[in-house]
């Protein structure tokens, strides 16, 4: 849809308006994507190690340099699959991340929304780093999955248009600078 | 008009909508944070009023293309008003448009000033500054507590550092070995039990031998100045160990460091949303605008429908009162002066209906006037001729016809003298209403003979002038066939004379005859020679002529005699073949045919009397011969027409015909152009015909005379 790819957002925004279609119409960007995924049983417990690539575009780096705050969300689930069916879900955990940049100490600051755990960093490449370094994420007890079935995780990221401030949410539903989201990554799990 | 409520709601709602569009906007506009509150619901309901005012334009102007297409009243002038209507709105909209829109970049652009923006780099500047200071002196602190940390194994490094820490006012200290490990840390809040842990980057920048000293803030707990020198180890200087404090900053500090930093950010973060505000902002006006422009345009198309409907109704009613359907009455449109002219034309058209139905009934009345007239007119034994200014006939009665026994019904429209050509004998009558034109003299009188096909007519005519003006006028001739009654007069005359003559004749006639034979007997015997001859010469003389005398009293005395009729059923045609047959034998040299229709009705009649008329007529006919061979034809048919219930008898002969003058008293007694007439056959003959109630004429043909008796049946006609 060529609207949606347009660089003016005035035309963009209101042909989004027209449509009425307010969100998850666009198509993936390819800023956020997972490099590697694992899955472990540490001590009786499904854990789940991974790399993922934060690359934020231009305009959200100018954004989060101008005082926005930008809010990352990483979802993992755990799905038995079913063939007659839709796969249940058996367990599914979200992480999200506030990014925000702070002018006096001109540090970047990653806050853990969840826990309130904060982090700041000097730049803003040290922060997705660490952003996007997964280490030990537990998903489940190994005592609850059933030996005889195949399990698959799914994880995925995104860059929450929601958290936007909403002036900017209009603009960034409609432009491809601000869907920022990874595809999905998929792991089998067998106990 | 089921569809206006809901029309009215649909614009009720509309209206509504808009209205609250138009407030959230101006709610909006008085601060943007509660512009963006707004803003997802001014998008909403703008949509929804949108998507359906363009739906209701498109269903309308579908409406209105159709009915022009189709040429309905009032299209025209919708489409016109339509227009108008449209120009009027969208164009002071655009205009209003347009400087709102300037005035929006213009307005939000000075929201935002380089001197505000400048003033707030410029408190950041400060307070980075003033924290530079502290921060040099926090890392020269920290050095100074590195250098006491040279001596300290890695053992002692956690006790050492909880005396370093108190002394320096550091809230966390750590020691990092060489390769990132943590040796050991003291820090003032106890509950937190790992340290803040730098990230690699510092650690391989102390590496390479630089110190670091920046501000770091730490949630929940304030500004921080994170500090990290290199700090000598007691294994010598290739075992170098890495010293972090973290200090904090005073909470007065913090605050107005923390404010700065705040306002700093929102007012950043605003001018970096400029953009997209004032694009929400001018959606947003585009859209009401847009939505109002919208709204207007479909009410342009309501009202343009509305204020023509009265109009189109009125241009179907004259179009009907045009069509002549009187009467018409069209829906109230109102107390405007549309209303008062559809009242107008409702009162019009009712009048007309009324003024309609009057002249009707005056038609009506007319006409059953006219019939009535027709209808006295047609039972007037008179005929009524009515003749125009110019001398056209304009009616006559059916009497007129038969008595001139001319097709009137020709000549209607025309001047009588049109049907002079086809019937010369009509040409009397003509010449004598032409005679007295119209105009010239008030009222006429004359008396006039006619020749007609039913014989010669005696007519007393009578003409008026009828009133009227320019269009009326004219003249009414009214005349009677007084034929009969002159005949009648004549008959009771005559009737009278040959009573009195038989009485006066008869009486001495008889002592003339007796005297005379006497006179031969007695004297005759006793004369000789010549004496006695001249004597038997002059008494038979006597006694014949008294003879003949004899027999005309008897011929007045019949004709005299009252009619006493023996009727019975007759066939005329046996009668006539009878009659003739008996003159057969007679007259050797004369011809008689008979011609006589078969089919003949019957007659009720006196058989007598009827064998003394054909006797008569025959006799007649016989005798009009002019010393030729006398040709006689008899011949019977049924009556047509107005005659249909008479039998005709006509007999005709090739003699030279009756003169001229005596045509007009050929049935009357005593008249006879024979030198032996009596002059009474054809008395009798028309005494015995107006005793069975028919009617006889006579007229010349080509090549001889033709009578014609009419005689009813009884029956009644086809």
């Amino acid at each position: 849809m060529p609207v949606w790819t347009s660089a003016n957002p005035r035309i963009a925004a209101l042909a989004a308006l027209l449509c009425l279609v307010v969100a998850g119409n666009s198509p993936p960007a390819a800023g956020f994507s997972v490099a590697a995924l694992e899955q472990r049983f540490d001590n009786g417990l499904l854990v789940v190690d991974g790399r993922i690539d934060y690359s934020l575009t231009a305009t959200a780096t100018e954004a989060l340099e101008n005082g926005v705050d930008l809010v990352i969300s990483q979802r993992l689930s755990l799905e038995r699959p079913r063939w007659w069916w839709r796969d249940v879900e058996v367990v599914s955990q979200q992480r999200r991340y506030r990014l925000a940049y702070h002018a006096m100490s001109r540090r970047y600051v990653l806050n853990r929304l969840a826990s309130g755990e904060s982090r700041s960093y000097r730049s803003l490449d040290a922060l997705l780093t660490r952003l996007g370094t997964i280490e030990a994420w537990p998903v489940i007890g190994r005592d609850r999955l059933d030996d005889q079935q195949t399990y698959r995780l799914r994880f995925e990221t995104e860059l929450d248009v929601e958290a936007l401030p909403r002036l900017l949410r209009t603009v960034a539903w409609a432009s491809d600078d601000w869907q920022l989201r990874s595809e999905p990554a998929t792991l089998e799990v067998r106990p | 008009m089921s569809g206006l409520p809901r029309q009215a709601i649909v614009r009720i709602l509309l209206s509504v909508l808009l209205i609250l569009s138009l407030y959230l906007l101006s709610a909006a506009t008085e601060n943007s944070s509660r512009f963006g509150r707004l803003y997802l619901w001014l998008l909403l309901i703008n949509g929804v009023v949108l998507v359906v005012l363009s739906g209701l334009i498109i269903n309308n102007l579908q409406r209105l293309v159709r009915s022009f297409r189709a040429r309905e009243t009032g299209s025209r002038l919708t489409l016109r008003l339509m227009a108008l209507f449209v120009v009027l709105a969208v164009l002071p909209g655009l205009v209003v448009y347009g400087f709102s829109m300037q005035f929006l970049q213009r307005g939000v652009d000075s929201w935002f000033d380089v001197r505000v923006e400048n003033a707030l780099e410029d408190a950041l500047a400060l307070s980075q500054a003033s924290l530079d200071q502290r921060m040099r002196d926090m890392q020269q602190r920290l050095e100074e507590a590195a250098r006491d940390l040279a001596d300290v194994s890695s053992d002692m490094a956690p006790i050492t550092l909880g005396d370093l820490r108190a002394r320096t006012g550091a809230s966390e200290l750590t020691l990092i070995g060489e390769n990132g490990r943590i040796i050991a840390a003291s820090s003032m809040d106890t509950d937190s039990i790992l340290p803040h842990r730098p990230e690699e980057s510092i650690l391989l920048q102390l590496r390479q031998g630089r110190p670091y000293v920046g501000l770091d803030p730490i949630e929940n707990a304030g500004l921080h100045i994170r500090a990290l020198v290199r700090a000598p180890g007691p294994d010598g200087p290739g075992n170098t160990r890495i010293l972090q404090g973290l200090f904090q900053v005073s909470p007065r500090i913090n605050d107005l460091a923390d404010e700065v930093e705040t306002a700093f950010s929102e007012y950043r973060e605003l001018a970096y949303l400029r953009g997209p505000l004032k694009d929400s902002f001018i959606l947003t006006l585009s859209l009401v605008l847009l939505v109002s422009l919208l709204f207007a345009v479909w009410s342009a198309f309501y009202l343009a429908r509305r204020l023509v409907a009265p109009v189109s109704r009125l241009a179907e009613g004259t179009r009907a009162m045009a069509a002549g359907e009187y009467g018409t009455q069209l829906p109230p449109a109102g107390n405007d002066e549309l209303g008062f002219l559809v009242r107008s034309f409702n009162d019009m058209s009712r009048r007309v209906a009324d003024v309609r139905d009057a002249a009707r009934q005056s038609q009506a009345l007319v006409e059953s006037q006219r019939a009535y007239l027709e209808t006295v007119l047609g039972r007037l034994s008179s005929g009524v001729l009515a003749l125009g200014r110019d001398g056209t006939l304009r009616t006559y009665n059916q009497a007129a016809e038969d008595i001139l026994s001319v097709p009137l019904h020709e000549a209607t429209g025309q001047p009588l003298s049109a049907l002079v050509e086809r019937f010369p004998d009509f040409s009397p009558f003509v010449e004598q209403i032409e005679a007295h034109p119209h105009g010239a003299e008030g009222e006429w009188r004359a008396e006039l003979s006619l020749d007609t096909r039913e014989g010669r007519r005696s007519l007393i005519c009578s003409g008026a002038m009828l009133p009227g003006g320019a269009e009326g006028g004219g003249e009414v001739i009214v005349f009677d066939d007084v034929t009969t009654l002159i005949q009648a007069q004549r008959d009771a005359a005559w009737g009278e004379v040959a009573r009195r003559l038989a009485h006066e004749i008869r009486n001495p006639l008889t002592p003339i005859q007796l005297s005379a034979e006497r006179l031969q007997h007695k004297v005759g015997n006793r004369l000789s020679g010549e004496e006695a001859a001249l004597l038997q010469r002059s008494t038979d003389t006597i006694i014949h002529q008294v003879e003949a005398m004899k027999d005309m009293v008897q011929a007045f005395s019949e004709y005299a005699r009252p009619p006493v009729l023996e009727l019975q059923r007759v066939d005329l045609n046996a009668l006539v073949q009878e009659v003739a047959e008996l003159y057969r034998g007679q007259a050797a040299q004369a011809s008689i045919r008979t011609d006589l229709d078969e089919h003949l009705p019957g007659l009720e009649a006196d058989a007598g009397r009827l064998r003394q008329l054909l006797n008569n007529l025959i006799r007649n006919a016989l005798e009009a011969d002019d010393g030729g061979a006398c040709e006689i034809v008899v011949s019977t048919r049924r009556g047509t027409g107005r005659h249909a219930g008479c039998v005709e008898l006509d007999i005709e002969d090739n003699g030279p015909g009756f003169a001229d003058a005596m045509l007009d008293q050929l049935f009357e007694p005593y008249v006879s152009t024979k030198p032996r007439g009596s002059g009474l056959g054809l008395a009798i003959v028309k005494k015995i015909v107006e005793e069975h109630n028919g009617s006889i004429s006579a007229r010349n043909v080509e090549g001889g005379a033709r009578l014609s008796v009419r005689l009813p049946t009884g029956e009644k006609g086809e």
